[in-house]
Formats: C-alpha cells, sequence, structure tokens
C-alpha cells in the first residue's frame, strides 16, 4: 500500500456566533501532509492559522464554535471521536508546540516531572526508564546539563531551551503528526535556528509530519516541503515551496515576499 | 547628549534576594558609550545578553549597581527629581509588547495624550487637534483615535505607541525589540516609518534588538553585546554581516534564507 497521507483536512468550516449573526470564521480549508512532510501555514495574523491548528486537535469544541468538515489522522476521522479516545490522541499521535513556552508548562512543578508524566502518561515505561529516555533526549537537543534541567522549574529556563524541552517530549513520544504553532516566534535569531533544526531532526529521524505555522517566509524557507498561504479564513495559494518562491500566484504571496527591508538612507544626520 | 559611563549591573545581589545563597548575576559589565542627536544606536545581541537591562536603565527605570547615566548632562541616578522631570520628557520608549504596554480599557486618543496631559496645559479641543494629529503622523487615521487596543492590529497599535513616544517632541526614544512580535511585511512599514521619523524630527535612537537586518536598515552605529558586555563596536552597520567577531559572525549566521533554494545544511 502506498503512503498514506498522515492528515488530511477536508472543508473544514468554523463559524462563531457573534450576537445572534453567523460569522465564518474558516471558509472550507483543505490541507494534506504526507509521512515526515513539513507543510508551512502562513499568513496574518487572523488570518485563521492558528483556528485551524485549534480544529485539528479538537480544542475548539465547547466554545460555541460551530465546526464542519473532516480531519482524517492516519486513516481515522477524529471529528466524530469521542473525548477520551480524542485525549489519548493528543500528545500521543499529534503532538504540539505552542507560540508561548512560558505558558505550555506549569509553574509549580519541574521539567523533570512533568516530562516523566507526559512519557508515562502515553507509554508503560517505569518511572527511571522514563527519566533515562527524558535525560538522553535532552542531552540530543544539545541541552548542556540535562540532568539539571530536569530539576530546573519553567522560569528559570529561556524560552528557547522551553521549546527544544517541548520538541524532546515529541522526539520520545513520536507522534505521528506535530503541530507546531510559531514555536520560534518568541526567540531570537540564534534559538530560532537552534529550534529549526530540531524540528528537522524530528522529521527526518522519525518521520514525522509537521504542521508549521509561522508568519515568517524565512522560517518556511528553511524548513517547509509545501506551503499553504491563508488569507481571511480561505487558503488563498497551496504549492510545492521552491514553486511557491518562483512563481507566487497570489497578490497576498506576492506582497508577503517582496517584504524585505532596505538599505539605509546615506547621508543622514549624525553629528559626531 | 546622552554618555553611558562604566555602567555595571547585577540582579540579586540587592535587598530583595530572588533566593537564599544565589550568588549576583553579572548582566551588565563595564558598558560605556555615547550618543549624539540625531543618531540611531543599534544595540545587538542574543537573549540575555543585556540589552533591556540597558535599555531599562537608560529610561530611568531600573538603578544601576555601578556607573552612570548622563542625558543632557544630567546624571539620572544622582539628580533631584525636579532637575529629572524636564529630562524625561526628553526621553521616551517603545517595546516589543505593543498590548502590554497600553492600558486596555483607554481610546488610542487617550493614550497619545496621556503625556500631553502631564506636561502641557492644552484644552480639550486643542489635546484633542493634536492627537489627531500625531494618528495621521504614524500613518493612522483622526478617527482611529476612539478605538481601544482590541480593536488595532499589532502592527496598527504599535504605530500609536510610537505616537504617545514622539508626542512631546523628545530628543531620544528607546526602541526595545519594536518589531519583533510583528510579521515581516509589516516589520518592513513599522521600520520605514521610525527611519522617516527620525530623519524629519531629528531624533534619536537606541535600537535594542537581535535582528541584524533590521540593525543593518536603520542604525548610524551599531554595538554587539555578550554576556553583559559591548563586545564589537561599528560606524557602519552595513559590514556587519562581514565581521570577524565571532559574536557577530553567530548572530550573522542564523539569518534565515530567503529562498529555499539558499538552504545550508545545518551546522556542527
Amino acid at each position: 500500500m502506498p503512503d498514506r497521507n498522515v492528515l488530511e483536512v477536508r472543508g473544514l468550516h468554523v463559524c462563531a456566533n457573534i450576537n445572534g449573526e453567523s460569522v465564518a470564521l474558516l471558509k472550507s480549508v483543505d490541507l494534506t501532509i504526507g509521512r515526515g512532510r513539513i507543510l508551512g501555514l502562513v499568513g496574518e495574523s487572523g488570518s485563521g492559522k492558528s483556528l485551524t491548528c485549534g480544529a485539528v486537535l479538537r480544542l475548539l469544541d465547547g466554545r460555541g464554535l460551530d465546526v464542519r468538515g473532516d480531519v482524517v489522522l492516519n486513516g481515522e476521522e477524529l471529528t466524530r471521536l469521542r473525548k477520551e479516545p480524542m485525549r489519548k490522541i493528543r500528545g500521543r499521535e499529534i503532538g504540539c508546540i505552542m507560540q508561548n513556552p512560558m505558558t505550555a508548562f506549569t509553574p509549580v512543578h519541574t521539567i523533570g516531572s512533568q516530562f516523566i508524566e507526559t512519557l508515562r502518561t502515553h507509554s508503560s515505561l517505569s518511572k527511571s526508564e522514563a527519566r533515562d529516555r527524558a535525560q538522553t533526549a535532552l542531552a540530543e537537543m544539545n541541552l548542556s546539563d540535562p540532568s539539571k534541567v530536569m530539576k530546573s522549574y519553567p522560569h528559570q529556563l529561556s524560552g528557547g531551551m522551553l521549546q527544544r524541552i517541548m520538541i524532546a517530549i515529541s522526539m520520545c513520544l513520536r507522534p505521528s503528526l506535530l503541530i507546531a504553532d510559531e514555536p520560534t516566534t518568541a526567540l531570537d535569531a540564534v534559538n530560532q535556528l537552534q529550534v529549526l533544526r530540531q524540528l528537522d531532526r524530528l522529521r527526518t529521524e522519525h518521520a514525522t509530519s509537521i504542521l508549521l505555522v509561522s508568519h515568517d517566509l524565512g522560517v518556511i524557507a528553511r524548513l517547509a516541503d509545501d506551503v499553504a498561504v491563508m488569507r481571511e479564513g480561505e487558503i488563498v495559494e497551496y504549492a510545492e515551496v521552491h514553486e511557491l518562491f518562483d512563481h507566487p500566484q497570489h497578490e497576498y504571496t506576492r506582497m508577503l515576499l517582496e517584504a524585505r527591508f532596505r538599505g539605509r538612507k546615506e547621508g543622514s544626520p549624525c553629528f559626531g | 547628549m546622552l554618555r553611558v559611563n562604566e555602567l555595571s549591573h547585577a540582579y540579586g545581589g540587592g535587598r530583595w534576594r530572588g533566593s537564599a545563597g544565589s550568588a549576583a548575576a553579572n548582566v551588565l559589565q563595564d558598558v560605556s558609550f555615547e550618543l549624539e542627536p540625531g543618531c540611531c544606536l543599534g544595540v545587538l545581541g542574543a537573549s540575555g545578553a543585556g540589552k533591556s537591562t540597558l535599555g531599562k536603565i537608560v529610561l530611568g527605570l531600573q538603578r544601576p549597581s555601578a556607573g552612570q547615566v548622563l542625558f543632557d548632562g544630567c546624571d539620572l541616578y544622582a539628580s533631584r527629581r525636579r532637575d529629572i522631570a524636564g529630562v524625561r520628557r526628553n526621553l521616551q520608549a517603545v517595546f516589543q509588547d505593543c498590548y502590554s504596554a497600553v492600558n486596555p480599557l483607554m481610546t488610542a486618543e487617550a493614550i497619545i495624550g496621556e503625556p500631553l496631559r502631564n506636561y502641557e496645559r492644552l484644552s480639550a479641543s486643542e489635546l484633542k487637534r493634536r492627537t489627531g494629529e500625531l494618528l495621521e503622523r504614524v500613518g493612522l487615521s483622526a478617527a482611529d483615535g476612539s478605538k481601544r487596543p482590541s480593536e488595532f492590529s499589532g502592527g496598527q497599535l504599535q504605530r500609536v505607541n510610537i505616537a504617545r513616544a514622539v508626542a512631546l517632541g523628545p530628543k531620544l526614544i528607546v526602541l526595545d525589540e519594536p518589531i519583533s512580535s510583528l510579521d515581516r511585511v509589516h516589520q518592513v512599514l513599522i521600520l520605514d516609518l521610525l527611519a522617516e521619523l527620525k530623519a524629519s524630527l531629528g531624533l534619536s535612537y537606541l535600537f535594542i534588538t537581535h535582528d541584524i537586518q533590521a540593525a543593518m536598515a536603520l542604525c548610524d552605529r551599531a554595538a554587539v553585546m555578550d554576556s553583559g558586555r559591548i563586545v564589537y563596536r561599528t560606524d557602519d552597520p552595513s559590514s556587519l554581516l562581514e565581521a570577524k567577531h565571532e559574536t557577530v559572525q553567530r548572530l550573522a549566521s542564523a539569518i534565515l534564507p530567503e529562498h529555499p533554494a539558499l538552504r545550508v545544511p545545518w551546522e556542527g
């Protein structure tokens, strides 16, 4: 059997009810990600990128939003799953990395206890096995002194370190899909590069497919295989990454590609 | 205009210890520089290098452990309150997180009008005229004055913050990562606005950023920081990419490709 798509999203609609009026937030979104592929999802803020992630993870339930359409993960339809099986899929089958790593961890427990708890929730590992796995994964993330990291609380670590710890958790659980929603937006350039590199490792070593949400075309150019461009709740362009950069079709994509810093004007008044 | 002399700063060494027995961490060591009118100095570095602490100290918000900040000859940490009040209006700031920099319950008009109300006696109609002008100056419309922060996009709200910073016609604005949370399209637009305001109003900027390309586009001079020290200085920021210093090269090598064809193998 040929490689099946890991994720297929078909006709995803999300409507909100605002003052008795139905407002469409997502209008028929279609996405497919093959095994070990990275799909970049770009668009300005408010275009529906994070809402798409939320709908795939079924985190929009109970928010008074009307969600329609199909979300198929490895051939299994997620939209009709009951709560408990869906909870098992989150973490085990779909990993998740959010923009703000500070709020992704509980501030009152150490990294080690959260790492081990997460591993044991989704596997039958003993505590000491889980601890060993965690330490190895942290060391592979280029984090110096993993045992010190394990004993640290989130506020004692930088954002870049926390994002790499998030990826380390995914490295251990090997989900078939990772949703990375603006994973490097809160980081400086040097940390950004390290996190991107580790995401690439996750996909090469474990063939994890990644839905990479970013408003930064540099991140997309570095990592993505395919790109979907969103605007106002719709996908306006969908192409292989080289094709998109070489022959952008939509006006908005062209505007994104043309946005570059201009050089400084010479002869600016700077008295010394 | 601005002179910073041998500034050092350590957190945790003061009266309020973070946790018992923790050693004071030096976040700034021996930082000195001067900034002339109409000049933009870029302060570059990775997170944790001490850039934002430097910005806070220059703004008079954080007393340093040692060293001086002289603004127009007035020592910010050794002068009388009354003398500093005159200096304050010439010293403004724009921060990275545009939403937490404003009161979410205030309208744009009230936000921009606040420094004017504090320093100038204006009638209600005069205040409205001035805030309207400022909104238009930064590329918004006077009608946006009645909107609240949640009704603006990040880029628009950063324009409101910039309007507030220029309201009193200051001499120096500390820009602490002012474009880092925006997408590239808006980064370029805001940087253009900042360059235009600098030229037309004769402003000086202390531009704190980790983005070497943004620094190259706006700055007249640049200082690169690492572990609390200035490790590299240049009067020609356009040459930063060719600098031989390790810290600068690390920042330069983190620039992402503009096209997927320019991907390079991961280092190391």
